[in-house]
């Protein structure tokens, strides 16, 4: 938009924000139209019930409770992921061995894990963590190998023929050549990380009764089950929508820092 | 230029093409006031160096771009988009991924102007013929990812003339081939074009190039562009005996045409690859 | 594949033969590997033997109930499938053509796509109630999201060349759109169904999990509650098992109709 001016700025803006503005407008303009008691959620009741969550601090602490497992569950996950990554990358008979495995749960969602893992680990936090984790291995390990396989093979080559040893060309060849794939994958497994977290607590707040689990995804629960308010569960929405954009516009800049010689 | 010669097929006249950068918002002058006659049956090559506007010429006249002054006309009708009678083969070939080597050739006379009033058997007959002509039969049913880069240059042309345009506009199109490939198309192309055939019969071609060689081989007449902004330098005729395929590389005159061309163009080409000026002078040895 | 200076044995039936056997010894270490936990944790209802669970398995296989439940669960993914791809693909085509459109419409997408279709349950599960339009409209609006983007991308990557080619041959509009735009965004189109159907696939056993009493995803959970934890397993598997397959199918169906395509690029 530089070569624009001011006035032409402006109008971009506008027509960036007419359609949502106008949908806002007519849902609230239908909400008013529901008689006074009914609980049909409503753009200013939402404002307003963001308001009182905020200012009872419960928002923030369910919101950094869901951030916590989730942060913790990926950091497990992309160590495992990237350290078995790149063994599969670099040996042909390890990536054989493992694939077939690999391969078969890839189809079985995160969420097809939650009842065993409820099973094996009651309804608290350590479930959503192995949820979280399940569902950010993947793309991780899958972007790890394929950026392994990526790396030019002449600069492995060179690297041999100065007399560099295997593990020194592991870390100082194949991980920086294979980076931009590593944090592709981590990119989108801290994506599917957060969903997986708030499906992982929704769920498990349906199983175990509304309690124990914390995390947003509980509490929207809750919100539907208990205490009956839409316009809560609306605002708890906009704040995982909220989170989702600034994690992943976080991991691009943390990628354009890591990776300055990536066009 | 022209006596009691007939109206040319094709006139350029006072052609300007400047471009605006949309960053910037500074304007380029790509092609600056440039003039040409060209008759019916003429075989034109234009060269020059690197950013002298040769493609956007060739662009305008196939009606993909719009001179900012001047006009260009096609039998005395100004020339205002692109259209079957003004026939491009492009240097990366433009073929369809999806679509057979039969589909390819076809694909004008089935979706466009060129076919229209043809049935489907005279379609098909029409395709066939020229697949045949550029060598190609047996591989209708083979896809473009399945052809060395000589095979889609042929389908490229097969597509071109089945489309049975009135004026051949052709950007390079043995750039990306290997050298041997490109004298063996450069026969087939002089051979299709109607060498051996009365000039009337010859269809009227327009050939980018940077291979000068290449351009004294095929044209009757070659245009030597200048770059900074584009414009013609000189037009000079290669009154080298046809047919040429196979005879001219040997002909004394070839050599001398060459190198005239070639000193027209040299000092350009140095400072295009951001070379010295300097070392553009010839050496000062006898030459027979 | 990798930095390994190995090269592969021979002539291709011959790998495909060596790929098989050595899935089948992988899967042979991962069942005793699965065994001896089972026998060293000790409790059957935590992690039943591999033996049981194939043997429950069987059993709901020859009874039908997997079949029911597979067959519900699948029909709704295909309606649903279905459904994202009629909305978001002229949609797509519309705004990757029109600067305007996409300008209207593309930051409402682009509000809506972070809120992943897991955080509508609670509301949709008070606009649908429990039942069939539940899981189908959180896999629609899941599956929405990659297949319009990958359309608007398919059709603006259509290589300029080509379109500037058909127009030397005198092709229209309508005809231009149709013959050559399409079928260049077409390959585009087929990954971005794909990537729904992965994405639509794990969400419908969120959905089905808590909103719905029928289905793959409600049936884990039923077997769990009443503690029957070798149908659990198997009916994970069966989850696994349809996953792959659809998979399979359609990337058969993307070889079919682009047939000219490579299709590859990790990043699921």
């Amino acid at each position: 938009m530089t070569n624009m001016n001011a006035g032409q700025r402006a109008a971009a803006w506008g027509r960036k924000l007419v359609l949502p503005v106008l949908l806002i407008a007519a849902w609230q303009f239908w909400a008013s139209t529901l008689p006074t008691g009914s609980p049909a959620p409503a753009p200013l009741k939402v404002l307003q019930t963001l308001g009182d969550l905020l200012s009872t601090g419960s928002l923030l602490s369910a919101t950094v409770q869901s951030l916590g497992r989730v942060v913790l569950g990926f950091a497990m996950a992309s160590v495992l992921g990237i350290a078995l990554g790149l063994m599969m990358g670099a040996s042909q008979a390890v990536r054989e061995n493992l694939d077939p495995i690999i391969e078969s749960f890839r189809p079985i969602a995160p969420m097809a894990i939650l009842p065993i893992a409820i099973l094996w680990l009651g309804t608290g936090t350590p479930t959503a963590l192995a949820i979280v984790a399940y569902a950010s291995f993947f793309p991780v390990l899958i972007n790890t190998v394929h950026g392994v396989s990526r790396v030019d093979r002449k600069l492995v080559l060179a690297s041999r023929t100065m007399g560099i040893s295997r593990w020194t060309i592991l870390t100082r060849v194949v991980l920086p050549g294979a980076l931009p794939s590593i944090l592709l994958g981590t990119r989108l497994a801290m994506g599917v990380a957060w969903t997986a977290i708030i499906a992982a607590e929704l769920a498990v707040g349906a199983k175990s009764g509304g309690g124990g689990s914390g995390g947003i995804g509980q509490m929207m629960f809750v919100f539907y089950a208990y205490n009956i308010d839409l316009n809560a569960i609306v605002v708890c929405m906009a704040v995982v929508g909220v989170v989702a954009l600034l994690i992943d516009q976080l991991f691009r800049l943390v990628e354009k820092r890591l990776i300055p010689w990536k066009a | 230029m022209s006596d009691n010669t007939p109206s040319p097929k094709l006139r350029l006249s006072g052609v300007t093409k400047s471009f605006l950068a949309p960053r910037t918002g500074l304007s380029t002058l790509a092609v600056a006031e440039m003039s040409l006659d060209i008759q019916t049956g003429e075989f034109i090559c234009i060269v020059g160096p690197s950013g002298c506007g040769k493609s956007t010429v060739l662009n305008m006249i196939a009606g993909l771009d719009v001179p900012t002054a001047g006009v260009i006309q096609k039998d005395g009708q100004a020339v205002t988009g692109p259209g079957a009678d003004r026939g491009v083969m492009f240097q990366d070939y433009a073929l369809m991924p999806w679509q057979t080597v039969e589909g390819n050739v076809g694909f004008g006379l089935r979706h466009g102007t060129p076919g229209q009033h043809l049935n489907k058997t005279q379609r098909n007959q029409r395709i066939a013929h020229f697949i045949d002509l550029v060598g190609l039969r047996g591989s209708e049913h083979k896809y473009p990812h399945q052809l060395s880069g000589g095979m889609r240059q042929r389908v490229a042309l097969a597509r071109l003339l089945a489309n049975g345009p009135d004026i051949l506009l052709l950007d390079e199109p043995l750039g990306a081939l290997d050298a041997q490939t490109r004298l063996i198309l450069q026969a087939e192309l002089l051979r299709i074009w109607g060498e051996t055939a009365p000039v009337t019969e010859r269809k009227t071609a327009i050939f980018i190039t940077h291979d000068i060689e290449e351009a004294v081989l095929l044209a009757d007449r070659v245009v030597v562009m200048s770059t900074n902004p584009g414009r013609v330098r000189e037009v000079v005729t290669i009154d080298l005996p046809r047919p040429r395929a196979g005879k001219a590389r040997t002909h004394p005159r070839f050599g001398v045409l060459v190198e005239h061309i070639w000193s027209l163009i040299r000092d350009e080409a140095y400072r295009a690859i951001g070379g010295d000026e300097s070392l553009a002078k010839p050496t000062e040895e006898a030459t027979a | 594949m990798g930095m390994a200076m190995t090269t592969s044995a021979g002539s291709p039936v011959l790998r495909s033969y060596r790929t098989l056997w050595v899935s089948l010894r992988s899967f042979a270490v991962f069942f005793a590997l699965w065994w001896l936990l089972h026998w060293w944790n000790g409790n059957p209802l935590q992690l039943p033997s591999p033996l049981k669970v194939f043997e429950a398995l069987w059993g709901l296989l020859r009874e039908g109930e997997i079949a029911e439940h597979a067959s519900v669960s699948t029909l709704r993914m295909l309606l649903a499938l279905s459904l994202s791809i009629l909305v978001a693909v002229p949609l797509g085509f519309w705004m990757g053509l029109s600067r305007r459109a996409e300008e209207f419409i593309d930051p409402l997408v682009e509000m809506l796509r972070p809120i992943s279709g897991i955080a509508w349950l609670p509301l949709a599960l008070f606009i649908f109630g429990v039942g069939d339009t539940l899981p189908v409209f959180i896999m629609f609006y899941v599956g929405f999201f990659p297949i319009l983007l990958n359309t608007v991308a398919g059709v603006r990557q259509t290589d300029a060349r080509l379109l500037a080619a058909a127009r030397t041959m005198g092709i229209g509009r309508w005809p231009l759109l149709v013959h050559v735009l399409v079928p260049s965004a077409l390959p585009t189109v087929m990954v971005g169904i794909r990537l729904a159907f992965a994405a639509s696939w794990a969400a419908i056993v969120a959905a089905e999990l808590i909103g719905s009493p029928t289905g793959l995803g409600f049936a884990i959970e039923w077997y769990r509650q009443m503690l029957m934890t070798p149908k659990v397993f198997a009916f994970i598997l069966a989850i696994g098992v349809v996953g792959y397959v659809c998979d399979l199918g359609l990337r058969s169906l993307q070889r079919r109709l682009t047939p000219w395509a490579d299709g590859t690029g990790a990043s699921s």
